[in-house]
């Protein structure tokens, strides 16, 4: 009796060799190939039964949020947050009309005119007070996405082999968009008072702006620079620490090895 | 899925941004698994999936809307890792190889060391005992074994795929069984409830 080779019990398992039947009635008779193929059945059960790392329900909307930046699309993300910023701009306007109309002369008694003329300085205060605080918060929304993108150019750069040529092509557009965004947080940030994210997008200009007029290509020399520019700032970390505060900090940053804050 | 596929998948070859996002969402975390066991390698697979969707994104207008846009993609999916391991620096990969070698225990140690080894410890090994054999294959093996073992695709399709004649298909196949049978024998020797 002839036995069937390795190869024949492989083709067999997986149902390409030309007489399964044959191969199969030589199984049945013959422990010695039934062995064999038992045996490869097993590993390949094992192979099959490996686990493969879970990605999270999220992990559609990151891949985009990724991807987004390379095929030129809008994100969801902003387009949520023009939203946010009309609806605020609409609650404004609601709340003067309102104020307008609640104390509108017409309407008033001499006692109201009267309790208007202490109260509205006070009121107006706690009106602005709110405006202010939800402005506040569209502020920090709006620059979460973009200390996300930051990040990621900050790390790619971060991470490129300085002893090599650094292809800064595909990242050109990005860091002029880049740029521009930031002027115009930087810019919100200091007219809101908020200084540590005015600080930060300071710091974050220089390196945007030098990417975004870099040639095709930066020498090992000029990506070095970078580097250590990124790294003596800081600012990979701070852009981490406020990326994960703004976005809800569910993300936690690595702690930097020899960067200080 | 399919049938949500179709509409969205018509707006995206018009160019709506939009629908594209809808089917990046929807079909990310499969092109992952796939990306994922042709490369062995969770930040490889990141980079394949989102390769294969730019490279959707820009022949989405030469795709057929009768097609079936999981399959399409997929194919994708499956030429970017091609492209990724044929890539892969030889030198680098024998290397890792050696490193590997070096901090791994004899197989036929894992289960004899610890009678009683705890089930996640042992689904833990058992990837890291996988993920190392399926390295030892080279990228034509590793492709023709996914591509027939996980996915059940026709040896025929395999040989289009790779660009090779049906029976060299078939003897990728074996090839890939013959060198994983030689890493993980053992463990299934030594440990008969892995087979399960």
């Amino acid at each position: 009796m002839q036995h069937l080779t390795e190869e024949q019990l492989v083709a067999h398992y997986y149902s390409d060799d030309d007489a399964p039947a044959a191969a199969n009635e030589h199984l049945e008779s013959c422990p010695a190939c039934a062995a064999e193929f038992d045996a490869i059945s097993r590993v390949l059960a094992l192979v099959k039964d490996a686990p493969i790392p879970e990605r999270g329900d999220d992990y559609g909307e990151q891949v985009w949020n990724r991807l987004r930046w390379r095929l030129g699309a809008p994100s969801r993300h902003k387009q949520w947050q023009w939203l946010s910023v009309a609806a605020v701009l609409a609650m404004g306007l609601c709340t003067g009309v309102v104020w307008n109309g609640r104390h509108s002369p017409r309407e008033e008694t001499v006692r109201d005119q009267q309790q208007a003329r202490v109260s509205a300085p006070a009121a107006g205060k706690i009106a602005g007070a709110a405006q202010n605080s939800q402005n506040q918060r569209v502020l920090v929304v709006v620059v979460s996405d973009h200390l996300e993108a930051s990040e990621r150019m900050l790390t790619d750069l971060s991470n490129a082999d300085a002893s090599q040529t650094f292809d800064a092509e595909s990242q050109q557009q990005r860091a002029a968009e880049l740029v521009a965004s930031n002027r115009i947080y930087r810019q919100t940030a200091m007219q809101h008072g908020d200084e540590r994210i005015a600080s930060l997008l300071t710091d974050l200009e220089p390196i945007l702006v030098e990417l975004a007029h870099a040639g095709k290509t930066l020498s090992p020399d000029e990506l070095a620079s970078i580097q250590k520019r990124i790294e003596t700032k800081g600012l990979l970390f701070k852009v981490r620490v406020m990326s994960a505060q703004t976005s809800g900090g569910d993300r936690v940053p690595a702690a930097p090895v020899a960067n200080t804050l | 899925m399919e049938l949500a596929d179709a509409a969205t998948v018509s707006r995206a070859r018009s160019g709506d941004a939009d629908a594209f996002r809808q089917l990046v969402e929807r079909h990310s975390k499969a092109i992952f698994r796939v990306a994922y066991r042709m490369t062995g390698n969770e930040h490889d697979a990141d980079d394949v999936v989102q390769e294969t969707l730019i490279r959707a994104w820009r022949q989405m207008g030469g795709f057929e809307e009768r097609a079936n846009f999981s399959t399409w993609v997929h194919r994708i999916a499956v030429n970017c890792s091609l492209d990724l391991l044929r890539s892969r620096n030889r030198h680098e990969k024998n290397e890792m190889s050696t490193n590997q070698n070096d901090d791994d225990d004899p197989p036929n140690e894992l289960a004899s060391t610890d009678p009683q080894p705890d089930r996640l410890l042992l689904s833990r090994e058992l990837q890291v005992r996988v993920g190392a054999a399926m390295e030892s294959l080279s990228g034509n093996e590793r492709t023709a074994f996914v591509l027939r073992h996980f996915d059940g695709m026709p040896v025929d399709e395999i040989g289009k795929t790779l660009g090779i004649q049906v029976n060299a298909a078939k003897h990728t196949i074996f090839r890939a069984v013959r060198k994983l049978r030689a890493s993980l024998e053992p463990l299934v020797r030594t440990n008969p409830s892995c087979s399960t």
